[in-house]
């Protein structure tokens, strides 16, 4: 049988012996040591950091989260390179996407970028998939000469699920990706997605 | 002993350890359950193949079971176990009704079976660590209830005048677990299975996490500091540092803790003076939060000897420190500029595994290896075995915080990364995952190691169970029974403070007050008045098949894994769409803002992709979007929409304040029907698909293309601004 009247066991420290309290729980003690130095200032710190927060931003100039955002977006938008139309990234010129639709690096680039961005709708071979054949003579969007491809593919066609490329891709994925498109044209690859849009005829 | 005392005559008693037994076998039995989840969790984040294509196996569905089975079943229990067990030694009493304590066990555990039925069923109300069903939601009340009758009429009997430090932590987890799990389960059932929150949007979301974020800290840090405060001078036999810093920390705790919700919601669509409330008072709970680890491990001033042999102090003492390091840690995450980089990133999860694991995990585990042995009178079987497990699990968590540490930095970094040209450097959010999935395999390699570390101390435990001796009989203890008529010498002299230890009923109304305060102010503007939402809004209600989407959405647990809360940040702009408003969730019983996006923002998803990008990508996510970690969801494709209910659904929506007419409440399932065969011709236009209009996969695609779909709000909210944000989506 246990008495819970015998004193504790507890080991008290020499410098110790003149803060123990009258406290006893079944046998723990307390100790009335100071409240560390260090702990308090840190605690009185975090409060006025605190409360000179709460009036910078409560009451005080400091700027919104929208504020912040809008200038955020501003020096973004500064970094963007002049845009010819407006519209959100510039669309390259018909020299650059003629040059790149005759060089093999460029292709080679371009399709990169179209295993990454393009291939999940498009099929790998351009043959169509969730989006249209891009190897036929059909078009949905423009005639599907460069200039237009370039145009989809900048602004994207949101209301049918493609998106705008412009703010995603550099300028030169862009006109590689452009011009690698334009090089599937008449490839006829097997499991071609049935002609959609306008019949067209090409000339280059 | 005061002089008064000893003239009392003595009473003799016997502690109900029986019941400390039984919590602490279930303990250990929910605590595997938890860990094993966790791992099956972490490895089908590592490799999506582990969800098997099985719905109820599959990880949206999984974690919130892992999340309940380790704060309620393993947590819950551990508290139970050492709340008995410590309150009646410090009481001198017996726990108060013998009845109460069985109703009690069983009933928790009745409640821990069921959520483990329903979970991986969809079963859900989909808000984080509140997810289980209306009638779960009672008997967690109830058996709350029988808890609290249980452990206050222990207090009211007791034969110790005051109440120890431990007692005063026991108090504030059970006034205020009650209060916030009756606040944020306020809801209207649709069915046995369902039930839609009487909060919505912002409302919701500023509810639901000053519950998340409480629960933290009146389910996983109060009753640990109170188990701490008791176990660790026991075990060590040395006198706690300092009664000062006692009562400072606990009040500073208990009254600042609560403000602290909102650092959840940082940068979103919550009132931005809620925003700072919930950051300052997090930074503010640094100190406070340390006052706990100080007096724990200056207690064990000259005892550091007994901590490299004793098992007891040595996962006591290193639990402190990862105490002290989660909340040094989680202030820091608060700070609004750090929150924007580590929010929605596994750096939270580091965060919470650190506190879970180290602080709670190793604390039960010192409290059971000293409740084992001294509950059946022997010594522990092997303190070598107690050393492995020592080890092993501590090399488990490290492994487990610094790889995701890693990944969230990592992530973070690489989301907000913007070239020279003011575009993302990575605007795939996959190729982020690509970069991290890696460390998930560390990562479950960590949570593996924990979880032998663990196995280890059950054989432990095991044999120390077959050495207790036979015949045990009951041990009688002997107090004075404690004078109702106050001594006058005692009751009005002294510090206030010692007076008020000694005032049970004073001392609770006072720690209902404090957290109370708190809550008022922060949650009671934005729940009565409603300008958050323009009277004008031009948002429109989901119809009929969205809200069968919405619901399926939460069902499969899709927002564990992805927010829909654009940020008022510029990587989150560039990269979903324009900072979300808070009217845009303003009918969303529950929000779905969620709190990790282990895939994108789907805030503004809508009509980003065509009807057959959804319906391919949630057949094989991989056709779409190579190198997705995300499962498959065949069963969506077979499963058919209850159009039946949605009459119900809308019906109580309309009394929610949604405002959906009568008729429209009449012929939601005909809308609904109308709605899905327009979207099934779309999608099966070249060879028609029988019966697809039926199935589930066509709710969810009508609710996904609605995200973010309110053109007239948008275009208004433009105009109203001064400086609008472009827009580049």
């Amino acid at each position: 049988m246990s008495d819970s009247k015998l004193p504790p066991k507890n080991t008290i420290l020499s410098d110790e012996k003149a803060l123990l309290l009258d406290h006893d729980y079944d046998g723990i003690q307390e100790l009335d040591h100071p409240l560390p130095r260090w702990w308090v200032w840190g605690f009185v710190c975090c409060v006025i950091f605190g409360i000179g927060y709460m009036g910078y931003y409560m009451t005080g100039p400091g700027p919104s989260s929208k504020q912040e955002l809008s200038k955020a977006m501003a020096e973004i938008e500064a970094l963007k390179p002049p845009s010819a139309n407006g519209s959100a990234g510039s669309e390259p010129s018909a020299e650059e996407l003629m040059k790149a639709f005759k060089d093999s690096a460029s292709l080679n680039h371009g399709h990169e970028v179209y295993t990454t961005k393009c291939l999940a709708c498009h099929g790998d071979k351009g043959q169509g998939l969730i989006g249209p054949n891009l190897t036929d003579d059909f078009w949905i969007h423009g005639t599907g000469n460069l200039a237009d491809v370039a145009h989809v593919v900048t602004t994207g066609v949101p209301e049918k699920g493609m998106p705008p490329w412009g703010p995603v891709l550099t300028a030169t994925e862009l006109k590689d990706v452009v011009a690698f498109v334009h090089s599937l044209h008449g490839t006829n690859p097997a499991g071609a997605k049935p002609a959609q849009g306008n019949q067209q005829t090409f000339k280059d | 002993m005061s002089k008064t005392e000893l003239h009392q005559p003595m009473e003799t008693f016997a502690y109900d350890d029986e019941i400390v037994k039984q919590f602490s076998l279930a303990t250990i039995i929910w605590g595997g359950v938890a860990f094993l989840v966790g791992i099956i969790c972490a490895l089908q984040l590592a490799d999506w193949h582990l969800n098997f294509g099985l719905s109820w196996l599959t990880f949206g569905r999984l974690r919130p079971l892992h999340t309940n089975a380790a704060i309620f079943a393993f947590g819950g229990n551990a508290i139970f176990a050492g709340i008995y067990y410590s309150t009646q030694r410090l009481c001198k009493a017996r726990l108060f009704n013998d009845t109460l304590s069985k109703i009690h066990f069983w009933g928790w555990q009745l409640i821990i079976v069921s959520a483990a039925l329903t979970l991986p069923f969809g079963i859900t109300q989909g808000k984080e660590y509140a997810e289980l069903e209306w009638p779960i939601d009672i008997a967690i009340t109830l058996i709350w209830v029988v808890f609290a009758i249980n452990f206050f009429g222990t207090l009211w009997r007791r034969r110790e005048k005051h109440m120890y430090v431990a007692l005063w932590f026991y108090i504030a987890t059970i006034v205020t677990v009650a209060v916030l799990h009756i606040v944020n389960s306020v809801e209207v059932p649709v069915s046995w299975y369902q039930s839609y929150p009487v909060y919505a949007g912002v409302q919701d979301a500023l509810v639901q996490w000053w519950y998340g974020h409480n629960a933290v800290a009146f389910f996983l840090t109060t009753p640990f500091l109170g188990l701490m405060y008791f176990f660790i001078p026991k075990a060590a036999n040395r006198p706690v540092y300092s009664y000062r810093l006692s009562i400072v920390h606990f009040w500073s705790l208990v009254f600042i803790y609560i403000w602290a919700g909102p650092h959840h919601l940082l940068y979103t669509a919550l009132p931005e003076w809620a925003q700072t409330l919930g950051m300052v008072f997090s930074v503010m709970l640094w100190a406070p939060s340390w006052g706990g680890m100080i007096n724990g491990l200056l207690t064990l001033r000259g005892s550091w000897d007994k901590v490299r042999t004793e098992p007891v102090l040595k996962f006591m003492a290193t639990s402190l420190t990862f105490y002290g390091m989660a909340t040094f840690e989680g202030p820091l995450l608060s700070i609004k500029s750090v929150s924007a980089l580590g929010h929605y990133t596994d750096w939270i999860i580091a965060h919470v595994h650190g506190g879970t694991l180290g602080w709670n995990g190793f604390l039960t585990f010192g409290m059971l290896y000293y409740l084992v042995p001294a509950l059946y009178k022997t010594e522990l079987y092997s303190k070598r075995l107690a050393n492995i497990h020592f080890w092993t699990s501590t090399i488990g968590i490290l492994l487990y915080i610094i790889s995701m540490w890693t990944s969230g930095i990592t992530q973070g970094l690489m989301l907000r990364a913007i070239d020279s040209t003011g575009k993302l450097v990575y605007p795939d959010f996959v190729e982020t995952i690509v970069r991290i999935a890696p460390l998930y395999w560390i990562r479950a390699f960590g949570g593996t190691l924990f979880l032998a570390g663990f196995l280890v101390m059950c054989y432990n435990l095991y044999k120390t169970w077959q050495l207790a001796p036979k015949n045990q009989k009951q041990d009688l203890y002997q107090a004075p029974a404690l004078s109702k008529a106050i001594p006058a010498d005692d009751n009005n002299s002294g510090p206030w403070h010692r007076r008020l230890e000694g005032l049970m009923p004073a001392f609770s109304i006072l720690v209902l007050l404090g957290i109370v305060l708190g809550s008022a102010i922060e949650i009671l503007p934005t729940l009565i008045v409603h300008t958050y939402a323009p009277a004008n809004s031009k948002v429109a209600p989901y119809t009929p098949l969205e809200l069968a989407g919405r619901d399926l959405y939460i069902n499969e647990g899709c927002y564990n894994c992805h927010s829909q809360m654009i940020r008022t940040l510029p990587e989150d702009v560039l990269r979903y769409g324009k900072a979300s408003l808070p009217e845009e969730s303003m009918y969303d019983h529950p929000f779905q803002w969620g709190s990790k996006r282990t895939g994108p923002d789907l805030a503004r998803v809508g009509g980003k992709y065509p009807d057959l990008w959804h319906y391919r990508h949630m057949l094989d996510p991989r056709s779409v979007t190579p190198n997705s970690i995300m499962p498959v969801y065949p069963w969506l494709f077979d499963d058919k929409t209850d159009f039946a209910i949605l009459t119900k659904k809308f019906s109580v929506m309309q009394s929610l304040g949604v405002p959906y007419t009568d008729d429209e409440v009449r012929t939601a399932p005909e809308t609904a029907r109308a709605q899905a065969m327009q979207i099934a011709q779309g999608l099966s236009a070249d060879s028609p698909i029988k019966g697809l209009e039926d199935k589930k996969i066509i709710a969810i695609i009508a609710y996904l293309q609605r995200l973010g779909k309110n053109p007239e709000l948008l275009n208004a909210a433009e105009k109203s601004e001064a400086q609008p944000a472009p827009e580049v989506q």
